[in-house]
């Protein structure tokens, strides 16, 4: 091992944890291979696919080229933190409805970017929706259905 | 294997979303939206280790050394691997059983044939360890001429593949006395499935029993390529796959990476996880070859086809082979008295290319579905009616009967939902502003592949009910569709059904690909079921604990997991209450649907192999799906930019086990469709035969903000000859005649023929 470990404190889904980490692991390996959380998606690591979205204090970033030490001090919410006391949160619930994935890869990022896109305010039309949407590649070709989910949410949000 | 915590039903389904041909909503999907679903790779394990692989930077050459020591005094550095470290592997069969030569296998390669040729390896306990141990080996090679693609002068003609070969008639005296002759060229480039998860995998050894956790269209196959490796007994190799990140015909063979962490984990003694990076998804395995194709048609005035002469060339690899079949929609789409097909491959250096999104039928309706569009326009008839008055009656190859084709339904449908008799056929003849309009049609198809498969279902004390079976779900919706079977033919609500799927330790099936496993894979499930339902309703009848023993009736109902008498006149009681009276725990059915008599080693090769798929024309019939594509362009004409803005598409898959999932797979095959017509290209650095855009960035895949809504229409009737419950393929289907529909809408917008996919802006300015 090397000697080059720091200690990180990281607060994902709201829950403190204690990390001790070399400097160069990301957000997505740290979540991935040190915690567990295994929601967050590796597509890419290049942030070229957007798999690995998460939210970082409300906003949506890409974990691939985040490192862990980057986020300390700051609320990380991943794909298993939306649900809140069991409840699906409503993207999620539209995305099953609306069949809104077929391998499920994509999804978890897919569904971190459509959250913070309705909360951007940038769910007001299908035409937004798609631009917004375009940082997250799906290769299953769930997009219609993507953009009908999201235009559901935010409606939901809306009334 | 998966335990699915619950399902939803579609609420605006009612209960029938829970049967065969309901819309019930994906029974794996609660996993997948709440990041629950642990996909192959994610397994958390107990002194896992990261291996790292260094490929080669030549195409063609021979590794002349390679420098280690820096890698192997890095921080965290386990085991670096080299071609001479790897020793003692045998080399495998091919997917079809082919007994392998009797020599060693090298996953490492020291002579190398491809840019991206795994070369070493780096094991490592932690991933960033080996990464950044990875990028201190030195390789030096010997550098020989590579033939980079089928351009290269070296290249040639190739080599023909007479069972290729389809001619009846005489095709070309029948070309020459032709009165309309076309003639032209169409290309496709390499193309790549780029799944949104990486291939990769963990591998663990147990003394001889090795473990691997990969995602796998083919558990059975790929368990016996490792099996073969390693020489170990196939029992002694277990794959586990509970869910798959996207496969598209990529994920169906064990590959040189998993060869090279198996035997990283036995040398080390611990789980080694190997995830290639995405740049190696480019190289580690074959996309689709590229390929060319001439196509001349002789036709009568009136657009009535005399003669269809076809040629093809597919590149492979310098030790591989792959054929992709350019002329299989070729021959059987259109009516033609005379015909000739042939087809070359190539060598060039590349991996060995491999199975994408209908293999064949993909390229071939690319030459065939543009050249009839240029037979319109040079007869004058509008393209859907010159499809129609050639429309084959009967498979022009086999001679036999379509099993059903309902491409005229197709046609028609999906051209009054586009509204294509308002189509002005002179091209650019439709516009808005500066934005050229164009409608393009175009028709596909893809065989039905049968093949047998097994499964198991449980029913427990609970009254719930188990199905096993080591096929998969890559997106496609076995879970889902394999629950509505056993719910159906049980009479109990899908969601006491759990579909266990992904392990091979389950009964077998054979590979998911060529959209054969939900014909499949119901089939062996609604034997299996039915045995089991026999058996409780047998027990029920005779069991003198039975409530129904007194009853003396012949058969009793269940439904809604309660059993009664068909006349209503006795006991109602659940199927929970029934096992618990006749003190059973369960009630186990297995269903296979093997010809009866196979023997062990029959099954064996049905699992594993690709040998005893059943042809399409077996028997008095020709079987496919079918689909028609009507697309609408909008071409800027300043700036030659292609946007598709509207589809409709009508497509006879026969009968949908659940039609929401079949939709969101024929969208899907369309959008990858779009992609192939107006984005996706392999570049080729012509000095060193490397794939340059081997990334998410540079190969362009469709994004949301490329599609527009996307009109999906089921046109198909239950096909008795297709399967036990009659539907056809749909995954493999949708994709076909999508490009030559945008190529012959961008026609129609511009009047230009871009024949070369993909329609990029500099071929039409």
């Amino acid at each position: 091992m090397t000697n080059t470990t720091i200690s990180v404190h990281l607060d994902i889904n709201g829950r403190h944890h204690d990390l001790a980490l070399e400097p160069r692991v990301t957000l997505l390996d740290a979540l991935r291979d040190r915690l567990g959380l295994t929601g967050t998606k590796k597509g890419c690591d290049h942030g070229q696919c957007g798999a690995c979205t998460v939210h970082v204090d409300g906003e949506r970033v890409l974990a691939c080229l985040t490192l862990a030490a980057q986020v300390e001090g700051r609320a990380v919410t991943t794909i298993e933190g939306l649900a809140r006391e069991g409840e699906t949160h409503p993207v999620q619930a539209a995305f099953l409805e609306q069949d809104a994935f077929q391998c499920g890869y994509c999804t978890p990022g897919q569904i971190m970017s459509a959250v913070a896109c309705i909360r951007e305010g940038h769910a007001g039309s299908d035409e937004e929706i798609r631009e917004y949407m375009a940082g997250n590649l799906c290769r299953c070709g769930a997009y219609p259905h993507i953009v009908s989910a999201v235009r559901q949410a935010a409606q939901e949000a809306a009334s | 294997m998966t335990v699915h915590i619950k399902s939803h039903g579609d609420a605006s389904d009612g209960a029938f979303a829970e049967a065969v041909g309901g819309r019930l909503s994906r029974v794996d999907g609660p996993a997948k939206i709440t990041g629950a679903a642990r996909y192959a790779v994610e397994q958390q394990l107990d002194g896992l280790v990261h291996a790292v692989l260094v490929d080669s930077t030549i195409a063609a050459g021979r590794v002349r050394a390679i420098e280690t020591a820096r890698a192997e005094a890095a921080p965290g550095v386990l085991k670096v691997l080299t071609p001479d470290s790897i020793v003692g592997l045998r080399t495998a069969s091919d997917w079809f059983g082919t007994p392998p030569p009797d020599k060693p296998y090298f996953p490492l390669a020291r002579d190398i044939t491809f840019s991206g040729q795994h070369v070493a390896a780096v094991v490592a306990e932690t991933f960033e360890q080996a990464v950044a141990a990875a990028a201190l080996i030195e390789i030096s090679y010997d550098e020989t001429p590579a033939i980079v693609d089928l351009n290269d002068a070296k290249a040639g003609d190739g080599i023909p593949v007479d069972a290729m070969t389809k001619e009846w008639g005489d095709a070309p005296a029948a070309f020459a006395a032709a009165p309309v002759r076309i003639c032209a060229a169409y290309n496709t480039p390499r193309e790549y499935q780029a799944p949104m998860e990486p291939h990769g995998l963990i591998a663990r050894w147990e003394d001889d029993r090795l473990t691997v956790w990969e995602p796998s269209q083919w558990l059975d196959g790929m368990a016996r390529t490792y099996a073969e490796w390693f020489s170990v007994p196939f029992e002694n190799v277990r794959l586990v796959s509970p869910y798959i990140g996207g496969g598209f015909g990529s994920k169906a063979l064990a590959l040189s990476h998993g060869a090279v962490a198996a035997y990283a984990a036995r040398m080390l003694g611990r789980p080694v996880k190997l995830v290639l990076t995405r740049p190696q998804t480019f190289t580690g395995y074959g996309g689709r070859a590229a390929t060319r194709q001439t196509v001349t048609i002789g036709a009568a005035q009136d657009g009535l086809i005399q003669s269809i002469v076809h040629r093809g060339v597919n590149e492979t690899s310098i030790d591989g082979m792959w054929v992709e079949p350019l002329g299989s929609v070729t021959s059987i789409m259109y009516a033609t008295p005379n015909f000739s097909s042939r087809q070359n491959v190539v060598r060039v250096n590349s991996v060995v290319p491999g199975a994408m999104r209908a293999p064949g039928e993909n390229p071939s309706a690319f030459g065939i579905e543009c050249a009839i569009d240029e037979l319109a326009y040079e007869v004058g008839i509008d393209p859907l009616e010159i499809r129609l008055r050639n429309y084959a009656e009967q498979d022009p190859h086999a001679r036999k009967a379509w099993s059903t084709r309902q491409l005229r339904e197709a046609f028609a449908t999906g051209a009054e939902r586009f509204g294509w008799a308002a189509r002005t056929p002179k091209p650019r003849s439709m516009r808005d502003g500066n934005q050229l309009i164009g409608w393009g049609v175009a028709a596909g198809t893809y065989p039905v592949r049968r093949a047998h498969g097994e499964a198991i279902v449980r029913i427990l004390a609970d009254g719930s009910v188990e199905v096993e079976s080591s096929s998969i779900d890559m997106g496609q919706g076995t879970y889902t569709i394999l629950a509505q079977t056993a719910a159906e033919t049980l009479g109990v609500p899908a969601d006491s059904v759990v579909v266990k799927l992904g392990d091979s330790r389950f009964p077998r099936a054979g590979v998911t690909g060529g959209s054969r496993l939900a014909g499949v894979m119901t089939g062996a499930v609604y034997k299996a079921a039915t045995s089991a339902l026999d058996q409780l309703v047998g027990l029920a009848i005779s069991d003198p604990r039975s409530p129904f023993h007194a009853l003396q009736a012949n058969t009793l109902v269940v439904a809604n997991g309660r059993i009664a008498s068909p006349r209503g006149d006795g006991p109602d009681v659940s199927i929970a209450e029934l096992l618990s009276g006749i003190g059973l725990d369960r009630i186990e059915a297995s269903g296979d649907t093997m010809p009866a008599n196979s023997t062990a080693e029959d099954r064996y090769k049905n699992y594993t192999t690709i040998s005893m798929a059943l042809p399409h024309t077996e028997g008095d019939y020709s079987r496919h799906s079918w689909c028609a594509h009507f697309i609408e362009v909008r071409v800027d004409e300043d700036f030659g930019t292609v946007r598709v803005s509207r589809v409709v598409s009508a497509l006879d898959s026969g009968r949908l086990y659940n039609p929401k999932l079949a939709e969101s797979q024929w969208k899907g095959g369309i959008i990858m469709g779009i992609g192939q017509a107006l984005l996706e290209e392999g570049i080729v650095d012509r000095r060193h035969g490397r794939i340059v855009n081997n990334n998410l960035a540079d190969y362009l895949v469709p994004t949301n903000a490329d599609i527009p809504d996307i009109e999906v229409i089921s046109v198909g009737i239950p096909d008795p000859h297709s399967s036990a419950l009659g539907g056809k393929g749909v995954g493999e289907l949708a994709i076909v005649g999508v490009a030559p529909a945008i190529a012959n809408a961008v026609f129609h917008a511009t009047g230009k023929r871009i024949r070369d996919l993909p329609i990029t802006l500099e071929k039409l300015i």
